[in-house]
């Protein structure tokens, strides 16, 4: 999974906050599916219409140029107003819209910022890959950014820690035991957990008293550590 | 405060959290989610909220890129989301917006629209005595079909309804008049330029094609075919590039505010008048197909109902408000 650019901003009490800001690749990328599916609606509104003429006489063209007209300018704000931020492509990127707080844009700056859309396809790729928070100008105007959603990883939290060992011991510890199951070559895995239990060994052997001592090292690094799903 | 310990202290408000953003996350859809919580609850997560913060803080200056850290930190964002900004405020009925966040937005805005009606007027002078002096300018705006039609002693306008039914002739024109109000206003971020060529385009336009009919005797005839539509289609139109005129005034001239912050105020003003003026433009669509054409509706009757929307229209957007309409507030 590629890393995501984080960029800071101060949340209440002034605590920094590092959203996942997303940037011009993946915006563009959700903004093309979407064009995709407005071209999609579009047409399938236009034979709805046409249907839908002959029923009620010379009343099609006034369903296809309606119809249109409120696609053209309200398919992305409806959409992201209606489902929390969202539009179908930034949905399948897994993006969304929120305010420059990290918080729950109302329909208002959603509105604005897509009002000015059909301006943002001339200036909007340059602001955005100039801008550390990618901001297009209809983002600037709303208040808006568009982050990254990505599901927490469940990783195992450590209930017991060998004295003098960092952030970074810590940090390596458990992305190992979270991955453990999932590396394709056990051997590898026992391996790494041998290093480790050596690792407790030097700086803390009371946490390996009364571990089996046949037991399998991906399992002994678990219950020396107390470590549980997180 | 060592790691195992921070963990084994503070874990249960995390978990407590987490379970309560869930439980805001299953409900949503329904009526339920924040707004279906009771105060004890909310009061609970907004508690529980603050002292994710700060161990989210504390993780990530002690025990950065720990698991402890990156789950705070996903906590802490996903809280953020639910709980803070605007989503969850519940919106303003249509009659809050149009008697009080609309016309306060239109009143803070008169005196731009002030300087957007002389700028039109200055077009629309120029745009006849250009036309008065020189006829053949009515080719430029109206093309030779309707000079032709002039010299034969009609106004082009009938083809409004003999070459298309009234139905479909109301939606171009609708969806027309909006699409030129939506691009004033939007076209106002480009520092107010589009606004601008809108409001003296349409001057120029209107008193050009005055001029020219003018010329060939039938300018009462226009002005009665325009006396129902025309006066609140181009009040919209001026005001909805004010609006846009505004933005852009926001951005060039920002004061003493940081630029961000001052066009982020004036787009809620404009967009509260954008949305307070389009719901007129399908009304005058109506007009002028059904109306404005019609031989059997008397001039004095037109003349009436342009007078009457006109009315109508100034009536609700200078509608006398409670407080004084000074500092902005929040668009519906």
């Amino acid at each position: 999974m590629a890393e995501i650019r984080r960029e800071s901003i101060l949340g209440l009490d002034n605590i920094r906050l590092d959203l996942p800001v997303a940037g011009l690749g993946s915006r563009s990328l959700a903004a093309f599916l979407d064009s995709i599916l407005l071209g999609f609606v579009g047409f399938a509104w236009i034979g709805a219409a046409l249907a839908l003429g002959t029923q009620v006489p010379g009343w099609a063209p006034v369903f296809v140029v309606g119809g249109l007209f409120l696609l053209n300018w309200g398919y992305f704000a409806a959409q992201e107003i209606f489902f929390g931020g969202r539009t179908l492509g930034k949905r399948l990127l897994k993006l969304r819209v929120v305010t420059a707080e990290g918080g729950t844009p109302g329909a208002g700056p959603l509105l604005i910022r897509n009002l000015v859309r059909s301006l943002d396809l001339f200036c909007g790729p340059l602001l955005m890959a100039l801008d550390p928070l990618s901001r297009r100008l209809g983002d600037r105007l709303a208040g808006t950014l568009v982050v990254h959603e990505r599901e927490r990883e469940a990783m195992p939290l450590l209930g017991r820690v060998p004295p003098g060992w960092g952030a970074r011991e810590l940090a390596v510890v458990e992305a190992f035991l979270a991955r453990a199951r999932t590396l394709g070559d056990p051997a590898v895995a026992r391996e790494m957990a041998e290093r480790i239990l050596l690792r407790i060994r030097r700086d803390a052997p009371e946490l390996l008293a009364g571990l089996d001592p046949g037991a399998d090292p991906v399992t002994a690094v678990r219950q020396a550590l107390q470590a549980e799903e997180g | 405060m060592d790691y195992a310990r921070f963990v084994r202290l503070r874990r249960p408000v995390w978990e407590a959290f987490e379970a309560q953003l869930a439980d805001v996350r299953g409900s949503r859809g329904s009526r339920g989610g924040l707004r279906s919580a009771d105060y004890g609850t909310l009061e609970d997560m907004a508690l529980r909220y603050r002292q994710v913060l700060h161990d989210h803080a504390l993780a990530a200056a002690r025990f950065p890129g720990t698991a402890a850290a990156r789950r705070l930190q996903a906590l802490a964002l996903e809280g953020t989301r639910r709980l803070t900004g605007e989503g969850r405020q519940s919106a303003a009925g249509p009659r809050t917006f149009f008697t009080r966040t609309f016309p306060r937005a239109f009143q803070r805005q008169l005196r731009l629209l002030g300087v957007a009606v002389a700028l039109f007027l200055l077009a629309a002078v120029w745009g006849l005595t250009v036309a008065a002096l020189r006829p053949a300018v009515g080719y430029a705006f109206l093309g030779p079909e309707a000079i032709r039609g002039l010299e034969e002693g009609r106004l082009w306008t009938s083809s409004l309804v003999s070459t298309m039914p009234p139905a479909v002739s109301s939606s171009w024109i609708a969806t027309n008049n909006l699409s030129v109000a939506l691009t004033a206003w939007s076209g106002g971020v480009l520092a107010g330029l589009v606004p601008l060529y809108v409001i003296l385009l349409n001057g120029l336009m209107l008193g050009a094609i005055l001029g020219v009919t003018l010329h060939y005797s039938m300018a009462g005839e226009l002005l009665q075919f325009i006396s129902a539509h025309g006066m609140l289609e181009l009040t919209l139109i001026l005001v909805t590039a004010t609006a846009g005129l505004s933005l852009g005034r926001a951005l060039v001239a920002a004061g003493d505010r940081p630029r961000a912050q001052a066009a982020r105020e004036a787009s809620r003003d404009a967009l509260a008048v954008l949305l307070g003026c389009l719901p007129w433009f399908v009304v005058l669509a109506l007009v002028e197909v059904f109306v404005s054409p019609s031989p059997d509706v008397p001039a004095g009757v037109k003349l009436l109902l342009g007078l009457a929307l006109e009315g109508a229209f100034l009536a609700l957007a200078l509608r006398p408000q409670e407080t004084a309409p000074e500092s902005p507030e929040p668009a519906a």
